[in-house]
């Protein structure tokens, strides 16, 4: 049996005696040396961070509050500690309760990464213009991850969440490690060389340490990526991480999740958007076609008041033509009974004035020509007629011719004894 | 897989329909030619209804060259 001969005590108990046994250590006398990583500050109160061994692979993690370290810390400063190390009941955690920190020149991680990213930034690397689009409608994409990575997972479910019928083509890597930045730039090599090369290539992996992300902050890499005939999405971690691959990537993403949200867009938006073009198309087609039935409704409506106005005008015409007809017809045969009706009397009427005139005019002929002769002969000349004819010249007569005088009342016949011309 | 012969891709069918819906917002709309390329549009609205209504996605891994 376990028990015998020892001292039984609960885990509360134990983590106290441990604790207590941690007291022992002179912790005022002692600084500790290392560089921070994984700095954060939680609900602007609490600090934490892992104090890393420059040379060995330790690390301890360190829990401050913003009241006691004023300092302003971040990765990959190197810094020393005074702090009482304490295991913390709840969560079994060790880590170091810090008092103060002071600054000891950048840590050789942060340093070297700020050093590479300023070179690679003048080299052009992180250029805007040289960014190259992503096609909107990937069918292969190239995925250079590990396959035991949580990034693995999370890309392929939001990938099948939003878009489906892509080829995904998985290179598996190590994504830290010793082995990461080899595998990568093989991944790289891989995809490119490809005889149906994915359209877009994914890097990506889980957030991590400035540490675990050395090979995405790695020069050959960085150049892989800026390098590759196909565009790059990269996508390291959490937003707040961030590595050189990043910058030299066509396109950022903050998470892998992020990554599949950039690569593909979403079914349902896109089923949407075709939706809406259909429906555009046919209401911009049917609001033409109901502009043009209006159009000829005018015209047809116009053109019927145009009609009906000119058929009106010619039933009047024609009513007022027949009416005048009628009176036409019935003034003529009036005009005809009336003809009728006095024919005889105009006739009789025409020729009693006629026959007047004529005997009329006949004794005015004869009294004319009797009273134009006789108030000559009245007057007391005479008329000298030889064999009929009258004389008006004495040298035509001779002697002894006979002549017929005519007075204005009887006449007388007499001879020629002289002549004088 | 390539697609088959004659079937656009979604994305050539996606770009041909955005363009139909384009001339239909810019053009004075000529209802033969409208009719025309609202047919063609349905046609291609359905091809990408199709296409998204596939909703396998899927994987293959390629083995490790520097393995080999």
């Amino acid at each position: 049996m376990l028990e015998e001969g020892r001292k039984i005590l609960t885990v509360g108990d134990y983590l106290t005696l441990v604790n207590d046994s941690l007291a022992l250590i002179p912790s005022e006398s002692i600084v500790v040396v290392g560089e921070i990583v994984d700095h954060r500050v939680s609900q602007s109160k609490w600090i934490n961070f892992d104090l890393k061994d420059e040379e060995k692979d330790a690390k301890i993690s360190c829990f401050a509050t913003v009241f006691k370290v004023k300092t302003p810390l971040e990765d990959g400063m190197r810094v020393q500690v005074v702090g009482y190390p304490k295991v913390y009941e709840r969560f079994g955690k060790f880590s170091l309760n810090v008092e103060a920190v002071e600054p000891v020149g950048e840590g050789a991680l942060a340093k070297a990464y700020a050093l590479l990213k300023k070179k690679l930034e003048a080299e052009g690397l992180f250029a805007q213009d040289r960014k190259r689009e992503i096609p909107r409608f990937p069918s292969r994409i190239g995925l250079i991850t590990s396959s035991e990575a949580a990034a693995y997972g999370d890309f392929l479910r939001i990938l099948n969440n939003r878009w489906g019928g892509v080829e995904v083509v998985h290179v598996p890597v190590h994504v830290q490690g010793q082995y990461a930045v080899g595998e990568i730039l093989g991944a790289f090599e891989q995809l490119n060389a490809l005889q149906e090369r994915p359209e877009v290539i994914v890097l990506t992996r889980g957030g991590g340490s400035l540490e675990d992300l050395h090979a995405f902050n790695d020069e050959a890499v960085a150049r892989a990526v800026f390098q590759s005939d196909v565009p790059v999405v990269v996508g390291v971690g959490h937003e707040r991480d961030e590595s050189l691959c990043d910058f030299v990537a066509d396109v950022r993403a903050s998470t892998p999740s992020n990554a599949a949200e950039i690569v593909v867009p979403d079914r349902r938006e896109i089923l949407r958007d075709v939706e809406l073009s259909a429906q555009r198309m046919e209401d911009v087609l049917t609001m033409e076609l109901e502009r043009r039935e209006r159009a000829v409704e005018r015209a047809v409506s116009a053109l019927g008041q145009f009609i009906e106005l000119r058929m009106q005008d010619v039933r009047l015409t024609i009513e007022r033509l027949s009416h005048a007809f009628d009176r036409f017809r019935l003034s003529l045969v009036a005009t005809r009974q009336h003809i009728e009706r006095n024919q005889e009397v105009i006739s009789h009427a025409f020729l009693s004035v006629f026959e007047r005139l004529k005997q009329g005019t006949a004794s005015l002929i004869r009294l004319f020509e009797s009273f134009d002769v006789q108030r000559v002969l009245e007057r007391g000349y005479s008329i000298v007629r030889s064999g009929g004819s009258s004389v008006r010249d004495a040298s035509k007569l001779a002697t002894g011719q006979s002549l017929q005088i005519q007075l204005a009342r009887g006449s007388v016949t007499s001879e020629v004894t002289d002549i004088e011309s | 897989m390539p697609p088959a012969k004659k079937q656009p891709t979604f994305a050539q069918a996606f770009s041909e329909l955005e363009e139909l819906t384009q001339w239909f917002e810019n053009e004075d709309v000529d209802l033969d030619e409208g009719l025309k390329k609202f047919e063609r549009g349905l046609e291609l609205a359905d091809v990408c209804k199709k296409k998204l209504a596939e909703v396998e996605n899927k994987v293959k891994t390629l083995k490790k060259k520097f393995e080999d």
